[in-house]
């Protein structure tokens, strides 16, 4: 179908150290980052970034690398807010066990979901998909004594941990940096293993031709099932990071298909079935809709002097931009869709290589 | 008795707004194979057109619908022409994207120009009943069921006796073979994507009396709509119109006896079910 996100075989293996090196590089720049930032601010866009990167990554299993594009992530993605929240306010069971509990569930679902969603092919899948989230949803409204409805659940502070000597409180934002880093590593890693494995090619072959697919043996069903099966225990673990986090989820944030909807656009507009392309778009997006939130851009055009502050424009900008940033999303599908189909990690990719073949055909050009 | 017959008028009433709904997102889906997921964003340009007409020049809502429907069939048609033609032959999901990502575009315009203020159009019949036997109707809804009945008529009989319909229909069937016949299959999508934008538009200046008006109205209009579509099966007009009838009462009868607060629960569930046992629809197979 398209050659860009084939070009993990393995003859290209060779070369592949470079982006490794890098990789492990990035990691340990930001796992120092927290001792010269103390910026409250600063730490809280990095986990938003790290919490975007885990959606992304997550649906990327079962939407960029099995083909089955599910808009009802959210059901995962609320259980697993839900159930690790509600053990800690109301059985007062540690995070760190709920979060167990609330990816088992998330699993739990996701098989239940995908065995009977898994019949059906295309955008009845897509369909089935949204509904069922549309379910979960109307459950958790419905179900009061549970999870108390529309209102939400409000937690209080997270309990400390002690292991051996030292105690970690999860006051400061710095714990949840780190636990996002590792996170974001975990859900990267499986990434790479799903392209790499066997089990991967399974997914990949689904992807490009269902029926060429199962009459080479590879059981539809199951398969579909397992690449579900990770990406809602990741999405589950998106999930609770979120809700303990913010400490306050209700059906409107952490159920709703945005949320989904949003899961799907990182990975379209960083490059759907490639191991940086939900990096890539978890970077653009998180970074794009936080200069938009925190003013910048109408700041910028005052400081240039593009527009005065008292002037009608600029007033509407300053108190209209910061609300533009699902605007700006919109915009940005439409055009990655129409001009970059394999996202801006595709496109940049194709435009190197371009350029590469200009500058030899140009070399070649001298010689003679 | 009363209160079984009375639920069920209501939801037929509602219904009729469904089908008028579901009739342009089966159209759209019929010609071009797409589902539009901006279908609901359509209905509330369609509300927002209609509040603007009411509070700018005092134009009743019923009566705005003659200026709601052009509106909307141009804004549809250059959304086909220069968005969706684009992608009528890339991968299905790529397709879905694109009309989410125009339905996030036209919802966030709203915000952008009409605040994300509830707006409320309050006409002088907006709580208005009356009875018929034991059964109170309410005045708007049953006037919006009429104009609903009443498109739906001419929708059909443009569809069946006259010459552009039949090629609509052609091109619904076989597009490649209705090129061959000398049909003009992209002036059919256009015209197609302009209808389902008129209906969609259309059902939200009928349901404007009764309902808010805020710039995310849409999306659980487009969840209906798919409902409705794939009850009736996707692609056929007379399906879409019994689906949106079956959802309207569905929807009133869980509301009355199960509750209120499960009624969308339920018409989901029943949705999965349809899908899964008889994935194509009430209709069956039948196309338009």
């Amino acid at each position: 179908m398209d050659t860009t996100r084939a070009t993990s075989s393995p003859a290209s293996r060779g070369s592949a150290w470079l982006p490794l090196v890098a990789s492990v590089a990035a990691v340990a720049v930001l796992a120092v980052v927290p001792l010269f930032v103390s910026n409250p601010y600063v730490l809280h866009i990095m986990i938003l970034l790290f919490l975007s990167v885990i959606m992304g990554s997550a649906w990327n299993v079962v939407g960029g690398y099995a083909g089955q594009y599910s808009v009802g992530h959210a059901a995962y993605y609320g259980i697993g807010a839900y159930v690790t929240l509600i053990f800690m306010t109301q059985y007062q069971i540690m995070p760190w066990w709920g979060t167990w509990v609330a990816m088992a569930a998330a699993l739990a679902v996701a098989l239940v979901i995908g065995s009977i969603t898994f019949r059906l092919r295309g955008p009845y899948f897509v369909l089935a998909s949204i509904a069922v989230a549309e379910v979960i949803r109307l459950t958790v409204l419905n179900w009061k004594s549970l999870t108390n409805g529309a209102e939400g659940i409000l937690s209080g502070p997270i309990p400390r941990i002690t292991i051996g000597e030292t105690t970690i409180k999860f006051i400061s934002k710095v714990p949840f940096y780190y636990v996002g880093l590792a996170m974001v590593v975990a859900t990267v890693l499986a990434n790479l293993a799903v392209q790499h494995s066997k089990l991967g090619y399974y997914f990949q072959a689904i992807r490009e031709d269902q029926d060429a697919a199962h009459s080479l043996g590879i059981n539809l069903t199951f398969h579909k099932n397992v690449a579900l099966g990770i990406s809602a225990v990741f999405t589950a673990l998106a999930g609770s990071y979120y809700a303990l986090y913010v400490r306050f989820i209700d059906p409107s944030t952490v159920l709703t298909i945005d949320v989904s909807v949003q899961m799907v656009l990182i990975c379209i507009i960083g490059g759907i079935g490639t191991v940086l392309g939900p990096v890539v778009g978890a970077l653009v997006l998180v970074a794009l809709s936080e200069t938009l939130r925190s003013n910048l851009v109408t700041e910028l055009l005052i400081a240039v002097g593009a527009v005065s502050p008292e002037s009608k424009v600029g007033a509407f900008l300053k108190e209209h931009l910061s609300h533009a940033h699902m605007l700006i999303y919109g915009i940005l599908v439409v055009v990655v869709i129409l001009f970059m189909p394999d996202g801006i990690l595709g496109w940049a990719r194709q435009a190197m290589r371009r350029r590469a073949q200009a500058a030899l055909v140009a070399a070649a050009g001298e010689k003679r | 008795m009363t209160l079984f017959l009375q639920s069920v008028v209501s939801g037929l009433l509602v219904g009729g707004v469904y089908a008028l709904i579901g009739i342009g997102l089966t159209l759209i889906f019929g010609v071009m194979r797409i589902i539009n997921f901006a279908h609901g964003d359509l209905l509330m340009m369609g509300m927002y057109t209609t509040w603007i007409a009411f509070t700018a020049w005092k134009v009743d809502p019923f009566v705005a619908i003659l200026l709601v429907f052009p509106v909307l069939f141009l804004w549809g048609a250059f959304l086909q022409r220069t968005f969706i033609n684009r992608v009528l032959g890339a991968l299905p999901q790529n397709q879905i994207l694109l009309t989410i990502g125009l339905g996030l575009v036209m919802s966030n315009a709203a915000m952008f120009l009409f605040t994300s203020d509830y707006r409320i159009l309050t006409t002088s019949y907006s709580s208005d009943s009356f009875r018929l036997g034991g059964i109170s109707l309410s005045s708007p809804l049953v006037v919006s069921f009429l104009i609903t009945a009443a498109i739906t008529a001419v929708l059909y009989w443009f569809l069946m006796k006259t010459d552009t319909g039949q090629a609509i229909r052609a091109t619904a069937q076989d597009r490649e073979a209705a090129q061959l016949m000398g049909i003009n299959v992209r002036w059919m999508s256009i015209l197609a994507f302009g209808l389902g934008a008129a209906f969609a538009g259309t059902a939200g200046a009928l349901i404007s009396p009764t309902y808010y008006i805020f710039p995310q109205v849409g999306q659980p209009f487009t969840l209906k709509a798919f409902v409705v579509v794939v009850l009736g099966g996707m692609g056929s007009v007379i399906g879409a119109t019994l689906g949106g009838l079956v959802v309207g009462i569905t929807e009133s009868l869980s509301a009355v006896y199960i509750s209120s607060g499960l009624k969308d629960l339920v018409v989901y569930v029943v949705f999965l079910l349809i899908l899964l046992f008889k994935p194509s629809g009430l209709m069956g197979k039948s196309r338009m």
